[in-house]
């Protein structure tokens, strides 16, 4: 119990040093904190690496927008969604597209665990939904 | 009694003297014939014509008395105390019949009074048992009129939920046609270009909902 919260913490603390002066995890910034890591051999060095796989993804998850669209976007439109979730968000989010025709027409922007819908389908059952 | 008896004694030695007397008197008629002449006094012509002698007068006198002591020592006292023994008896008869009589009637007024007595507390206990029948009516009857309202009530509900229940399905069921149709003719007829155009509208929409 003790030795995983002295991991977790760890992990914490390198995700946190995988992190650039703007507060963005880059892949510079993690290719250090492995080659430390491979230095130091830690004795649990399985588990540390695990640990901070999952608060890693997370953090890259928190820091990236997936906005779904069934066709592409304008390079200025995703420029837009970055700065004003960066901006809501008070950190760093790039945006990334996934192309999905279910949306019909529209986009769908998720971040972490908040989605933002703005898509024909989704307003479609929203509609459904207010109809019961 | 005891005089009755001692009166029926005198009575029935009479004949018994006379017929003595009447023996004595064919007897000494022959000698008072012979006395008078020979004393001529009134007394003595007197009983010479009844036929009384002295000394035969006195031995039946002690006779009757000997007889009459006897009759009433062995006879009239035990009949007399045998007739006063029965009619006390008697006496006690009557008195206990009276009182028999007495508590019959007692008895048979107790009855009336007890009959009077139940009839009245049947008639009470009828009376009570009709109130009491006629209010388990009044509550039954309010009982199975509260029931088949709540009854009713349940089965109304439950008909409005059931009714509810339906149309919210109706409805979420035509909420899906609507929301499947549109989907198919939105996206049948909805060209590239006008996707993009909305795509790139919805981004902007999103990009200037936080500010």
């Amino acid at each position: 119990m003790k030795r995983d919260k002295k991991i977790t913490q760890l992990a914490k603390k390198l995700v946190e040093l995988s992190k650039d002066d703007n507060g963005a995890v880059t892949e510079a910034k993690v290719s250090e904190v492995l080659a430390g890591l491979k230095q130091v051999k830690h004795r649990h060095h399985l588990t540390v690496l695990k640990s901070y796989l999952g608060y890693l993804r997370r953090e890259v998850a928190l820091q990236t927008a997936v906005v779904a669209t069934p066709s592409a976007l304008s390079d200025a439109a995703l420029k837009e969604i970055e700065a004003n979730y960066t901006k809501l968000y008070g950190r760093p989010i790039s945006a990334v597209t996934n192309q999905d025709t279910s949306l019909i027409a529209g986009v769908r922007v998720r971040v972490g665990d908040d989605v933002y819908d703005a898509s024909v389908s989704g307003r479609l059952q929203r509609l459904a939904e207010n109809v019961h | 009694m005891k005089a009755l008896f001692i009166t029926l004694l005198f009575a029935l030695s009479l004949p018994l003297g006379l017929y003595s007397a009447e023996d004595l008197h064919v007897v000494s008629l022959d000698a008072a014939v012979a006395g008078h002449a020979e004393d001529g006094g009134v007394i003595s012509e007197l009983a010479g014509n009844f036929g009384i002698t002295w000394p035969t007068l006195i031995a039946q006198m002690v006779n009757f008395c000997i007889v009459a002591i006897v009759l009433y020592k062995f006879a009239v006292k035990p009949i007399v105390a045998t007739l006063d023994e029965r009619q006390q008896k008697i006496a006690d008869g009557l008195q206990y019949a009276e009182e028999m009589k007495a508590q019959l009637a007692a008895a048979e007024r107790e009855r009336a009074e007890k009959i009077k007595e139940a009839a009245v507390d049947a008639q009470r206990i009828l009376n009570e048992s009709r109130e009491q029948s006629k209010e388990m009516i009044e509550q039954k009857t309010q009982e199975a009129a509260a029931q088949a309202e709540a009854i009713i009530r349940k089965a109304s509900e439950a008909t409005e939920q059931e009714r509810k229940k339906m149309l919210t399905e109706v409805r979420q069921e035509v909420a899906r046609l609507v929301v499947a149709t549109s989907s198919k003719v939105l996206s049948r007829d909805l060209s590239d270009t006008e996707k993009s155009t909305f795509s790139e509208s919805a981004a902007k929409e999103l990009a200037s909902a936080g500010n």
